[in-house]
């Protein structure tokens, strides 16, 4: 039974067509995969049926009524929910108030506070037991705050849910939580939309699958039907047949010790973490999500006055307690949030790309604006960032380019060591092959080091000649050249072997 | 597309945006003027324009301490500005005296005044990471107390020396020339604001505080300068102030620093910080002066001066600032 | 299931690291300071004396934090009260005992307007809160100028309740000891406390604390923003109306100027209070806290016989330091949690 149709979208911001033309069906019970690459119009056809924008033109058919939410409230009392990929909860309520939260029942005026709290039990205890209601938001960890934005989103009993990149800050135990969750919501008739750039995820959980790229839906899966042929959605997705990239040779010559860290610890994120980082080697830092990989790299970069360790970088003694003094030894960060950490939205591209520049020491006074303008106009070609000018605002890129600008900032400099902390995070197929093109490149010109977390598997299995297994702050494994398998990854951090 | 295009294509866009926020402006104060001088004549006569830039300046100066506090971001703000100039103006009336051999010890004791006053903002600001406009607050209020103290039962001497009275209060045929000062000051700031090393890491620290750091700026130091050059400009203007009135009495600056914010944000400074360009404060400052002399001019008294000035202005920050959310 | 004695302790760390711990500890310093300095402090006279004093900033302190919480602040405060006085004076007559009920009905209409207008510049136009409200300041001025050119007016005799049952002419001498023991100045207190303590548990409540963490979050939840920081703005109306009746029925005048000094002690008081000037963090009635304790800073300075012309300059001290003291704490307290990897 079609619980939803959407037919002929159409959506603009400014000058950027989103979807030109956006088709969707889903039916009760099913789960339909959405996928696409970034800019492909998937996100955006999602947050027009949730009521989060108005379609310019089309038509949404919602259980046979054609409907059209001005709000997501409307929307959401209506039956159709969705969960978002930046959260859409508040860091000074609770667990339990966060759950109900523009849904709250009441007694008269007020609030049904015992009802509410009984109504968040009861969803958490079926995704994740054992979490205390009454915690601050703000005091949890980025997977449990996933599950707390599903969990809403649940609560306001939908008959269509729409799940936006759920899985992005999961672990693979919470995962498969939400998976048998969710087969058990369609069991209960309820239609569900699945948004990922997990391709195998997608293949595991849903029925079917859209395919969008540019603005419209370019293909329709159904996996019972057709079977699940990773390489035909692959080519479906990027427009092009692709050949697998091979894997590169391993047994590279790998060159003498560039850096050494010893007992690098903070805190009780990172406990005396210690590794050795040869001239042009990939190492990776892998592991389940949140056990300390992210902070590995922003402690490395200088972002952690309060660490503490000894590291070495050609044999001289380095500090890394401070950004400046880092970048001076050599290691450049690319972070992983982009829009957090490594860009100013704001501004140009221009600046954006000098930016780093104005740390060092012997630098002039004053920017030399000319001979900044060519660096910068030549490290967007060698990129392939496709934008008019250079005084475009960022934020008006795509992710993908926009990830780019992240990488290009460090082009001017000679970097011994580079640390990308998940580089190819909410990047589309396209520009991810772009990005590891270059660093590879990189790592073979300039012989620079790489630190290379991430958080999909893939990429470490195919990028890293070692691979660093992480496990609540500690490193527990790591796997050299052929013994870099998905089952060995996965092993390890479940601490299996 | 290649190297040049980008390059050629990228001075033409960035010429057209940043001067629209200007040409506004200026079409605003001049929509003022024409509008005054159908109401009251003589309004919008050389010597009327003169003057309203001349009473503007010190509002526009003290929004040049604004623009750079508020361009670092973290929610910057300078309230203590008025009594820093306040406090410099007490102090070194007395010791000028009315002459001119004490100028440079005046000058001294300013910056001195200045240097204390933006360390002590500065340091709870940006290193101690209290939020400015309750610290710059709470200083205002203490250089205020400090003042009566000092003033307690003690009248205000001294006289501001002959230059500074020439700098600020006298003019050279019918132009001010404090405006002179404004017209030299205005590009140096400029310049350095966006050309140099130091105005780039401002304004990124005000746009996105993490990306900054990782890119190895020290945000608390910038935002600590910051607040360091608004005190000092602060003192300085006190000293002007004092040429421009003759006499130093205890509310001198208290009345400018609101004006100074709101020249700010007219002038297109976002006041969450990382950007801002100072002939709009400059313009915006004389659009306020504009629009308080219009108002008088009208005679509508204090009760309607006030009124109007407040409902022009918010009329101007829905036009100007509103925010409202696009879907 | 955690063991009961663990829970206790988790809850009792929370408390202790929570800034409002800080707050009273610095409350009950000065309330002790003021004790030891005042010597008649314990007797009901000067009780009396003491709450009325520090009434008018309890109420608008109380409602600047509610505006805060929301995610805005209110600049316009002390115009807004200004402007209450010279309403209520102008539209009562003395000779007439029911022109005090128009009058009430008046200042009210006007209390609305006021919250309405900057409900929307702040919620639905979203212009900066601090600029918004700095110009809507001189509009109540302006009114406020315009109803009262100089300070003065007429009150009818039973406003004195407001401050002093015991000044009507011709009241029962039971009602007189009871004024005497329980000043209506504390009696408005209460009122605004309950008010709030209504207010809190309602769906507004909820969404003002919402909206104040993080307001794009709640506009994604379904929370129509904009009238939740108009109602803000309205609580806000309230508490400054409950103050102007205290200041009329007190002075029996009204003034368009009174209110000035008071807007940015409200701000001061709520941040010592606990109040986070960011939004969504804080409890109003540890604003009133951060109000009692900056009244008694200034009764300290009273009272040991520091020249009140120190008054200003240690009272912006004090602020600085309780919002240093509370700052420290959350800091501390901060690094630790995430250095133990439980805050991001």
């Amino acid at each position: 039974m079609k619980v939803l149709e959407a037919t002929g979208i159409r959506k603009r911001f400014g000058g950027v067509v989103a979807l030109s033309n956006g088709n969707l069906a889903c039916n009760a019970g099913r789960i339909t995969g959405l996928l696409g690459a970034n800019g492909s119009g998937k996100s955006t056809i999602s947050k027009i049926i949730a009521g989060v924008y108005h379609a310019d033109a089309g038509q949404i058919r919602y259980n046979d009524r054609v409907v059209r939410y001005r709000t997501p409230n409307e929307a959401r009392q209506n039956g159709i929910a969705m969960v978002f990929q930046n959260l859409s909860l508040v860091p000074d309520l609770t667990v339990w108030q966060n759950i109900v939260l523009g849904g709250e029942q009441s007694r008269g005026p007020f609030l049904n506070d015992a009802r509410a709290k009984e109504t968040a039990r009861e969803i958490l205890d079926k995704l994740m037991p054992g979490l205390d209601l009454s915690r601050m938001l703000s005091e949890l960890s980025p997977g449990e705050m996933q599950i707390v934005e599903i969990a809403k989103a649940i609560a306001a009993r939908p008959k269509l849910l729409i799940l936006d990149e759920p899985t992005a800050a999961l672990e693979k135990a919470q995962v498969k939580s939400l998976f048998k969750f969710l087969r058990g919501l369609v069991r209960k008739k309820v239609a569900v939309v699945f948004t990922s750039h997990r391709l195998w995820e997608v293949m595991e959980i849903c029925d079917e699958v859209t395919i969008f790229r540019n603005g419209e839906n370019v293909a329709q899966i159904d996996f019972k039907k057709d079977g699940k042929d990773p390489e035909r959605i692959v080519g479906d997705i990027t427009g092009e047949t692709r050949t697998r990239a091979r894997r590169r040779a391993r047994g590279r010559r790998r060159g003498r010790t560039l850096l050494s860290v010893r007992n690098l610890s903070y805190g009780g994120t990172l406990k005396e973490v210690s590794f050795d980082l040869r001239r042009g080697e990939i190492l990776g830092v892998g592991g389940l999500s949140g056990q300390g990989q992210h902070e590995l790299m922003l402690a490395l970069a200088g972002a952690y006055p309060g660490s503490t360790c000894a590291a070495e970088m050609d044999g001289r003694k380095i500090r890394l307690n401070r950004p400046a003094t880092a970048i001076r030894s050599g290691m450049l960060l690319v972070p992983g949030d982009r829009q957090l950490e490594g860009l100013f939205l704001k501004h140009s591209l221009f600046t954006n790309i000098i930016f780093p520049k104005l740390g060092l020491a012997r630098q002039p006074l004053f920017t030399p604006r000319a001979r900044s303008r060519e660096e910068c106009a030549r490290a967007i070609e060698v990129l392939s960032i496709r934008v008019p000018n250079l005084e475009t605002p960022v934020r008006t890129l795509s992710g993908g380019n926009q990830q780019k600008v992240v990488v290009g900032k460090w082009l001017s400099f000679d970097a011994s060591v580079l640390l990308l902390a998940d580089p190819a995070k909410g990047v589309d197929v396209g520009a991810k092959r772009d990005l590891y093109e270059f660093i590879l490149r990189q790592v073979r010109e300039k012989k620079t080091s790489v630190v290379l977390y991430a958080s999909d598997n893939e990429e470490l299995i195919q990028y890293c000649d070692r691979l660093m297994i992480m496990y609540e702050g500690q490193v527990v494994a790591t796997l050299e050249g052929a013994d870099i398998t998905d089952d060995a990854i996965v092993a390890t951090s479940m601490r299996v072997r | 597309m290649n190297v040049r295009g980008t390059l050629r294509a990228s001075a033409a866009y960035s010429f057209y945006d940043r001067f629209k926020k200007l040409i506004v402006a200026l079409l605003l104060i001049v929509f003022l003027f024409v509008l005054g001088q159908a109401v009251v004549s003589n309004f919008l006569s050389l010597g009327q324009v003169l003057l309203t830039i001349k009473l503007a300046s010190f509002i526009a100066l003290f929004g040049l301490c604004q623009m750079i506090v508020i361009a670092g971001g973290g929610s910057g703000l300078d309230l203590s500005v008025g009594y820093a100039a306040t406090m410099t103006a007490v102090i070194t009336a007395a010791i000028m005296d009315g002459k001119n051999e004490n100028l440079w010890m005046a000058i001294l004791v300013a910056l001195g005044i200045g240097l204390v006053v933006g360390i002590c903002n500065g340091a709870l600001a940006a290193y101690v990471k209290l939020p400015p406009l309750v610290v710059t607050l709470a200083m205002s209020s203490i250089l205020q107390g400090t003042i009566n103290v000092y003033t307690a039962g003690r009248n205000i001497t001294g006289r501001p020396s002959p230059v500074l009275q020439i700098i600020a209060a006298k003019s050279i045929g019918i132009f001010p020339n404090i405006l002179f000062v404004l017209l030299i000051l205005a590009p140096i700031v400029m310049i350095l604001l966006s050309r140099t090393r130091w105005g780039l890491k401002l304004f990124g620290a005000g746009t996105n505080e993490t990306a900054a750091y990782l890119s190895g700026v020290n945000v608390r130091r910038v935002r600590f300068v910051s607040f360091l050059i608004s005190g000092v400009l602060a003192s300085l203007i006190g000293l002007l102030l004092l040429g421009n009135m003759g006499i130093a009495f205890k509310d001198m600056g208290s009345n400018y620093v609101m004006p100074s914010i709101a020249a700010a944000v007219v002038g297109g400074v976002s006041l969450t910080g990382g950007d801002g360009n100072y002939l709009g404060v400059i313009l915006g400052a004389i659009f306020l002066q504009t629009l308080t002399n219009l108002l008088v001019a009208l005679g509508w008294g204090d009760a309607g001066k006030w009124l109007g000035f407040g409902i022009v202005l918010f009329i101007l920050l829905i036009v100007y600032v509103s925010n409202r959310r696009s879907r | 299931m955690q063991a009961p004695g663990t829970a206790v302790r988790g809850a009792a760390r929370r408390f202790f690291s929570k800034p409002e711990f800080s707050t009273l500890i610095i409350l009950v310093i000065m309330f002790a300071i003021t004790a030891v300095l005042q010597q008649n402090f314990f007797e009901t006279r000067s009780i009396v004396r003491n709450i009325n004093a520090f009434t008018p900033l309890i109420l608008v302190t109380m409602g600047q934090a509610v505006v805060i919480l929301a995610g805005g602040i209110d600049l316009s405060a002390g115009s807004a009260l200004s402007l209450f006085t010279c309403v209520l004076t102008t539209v009562m007559r003395k000779a007439d005992p029911w022109s005090g009920a128009y009058a009430l009905a008046a200042a009210f209409a006007v209390a609305m307007a006021v919250g309405i207008i900057n409900g929307i510049g702040i919620g639905y136009l979203r212009i900066p809160p601090v600029i918004v409200t700095f110009a809507t300041s001189f509009m109540w001025l302006g009114a406020a100028l315009f109803l009262r050119p100089t300070p003065g007016g007429e009150t009818v005799e039973w406003f004195k309740a407001f401050y002093n049952v015991g000044a009507i002419e011709g009241v029962s001498a039971t009602l007189k000891r009871f004024n005497d023991v329980i000043p209506p100045a504390l009696l408005l207190v209460v009122i605004g406390c309950l008010f709030w303590a209504v207010v809190s548990k309602t769906r507004t409540g909820r969404y003002i604390y919402a909206v104040g963490s993080s307001n794009d979050s709640a506009y994604e939840s379904g929370i129509d923003t904009a009238r939740v920081q108009l109602k803000a703005c309205l609580v806000n109306s309230t508490f400054i109306l409950l103050a102007a009746l205290f200041f009329v029925g007190q002075n029996q005048s009204g003034d368009a100027r009174m209110g000035d000094p008071l807007t940015l002690r409200a701000i001061a008081a709520a941040v010592v209070g606990g109040i986070a000037l960011t939004g969504g963090r804080g409890s109003v009635y540890f604003a009133l806290v951060g109000a009692l304790i900056l009244s008694f800073v200034n009764k300290i300075i009273f009272f040991a016989n520091i020249s009140s012309a120190y008054q200003t300059l240690v009272g912006g001290a004090i602020v600085i330091f309780a919002i240093a003291a509370s700052q420290a704490y959350t800091l501390s307290n901060r690094r630790a949690m995430r250095a133990e990897g439980r805050l991001k």
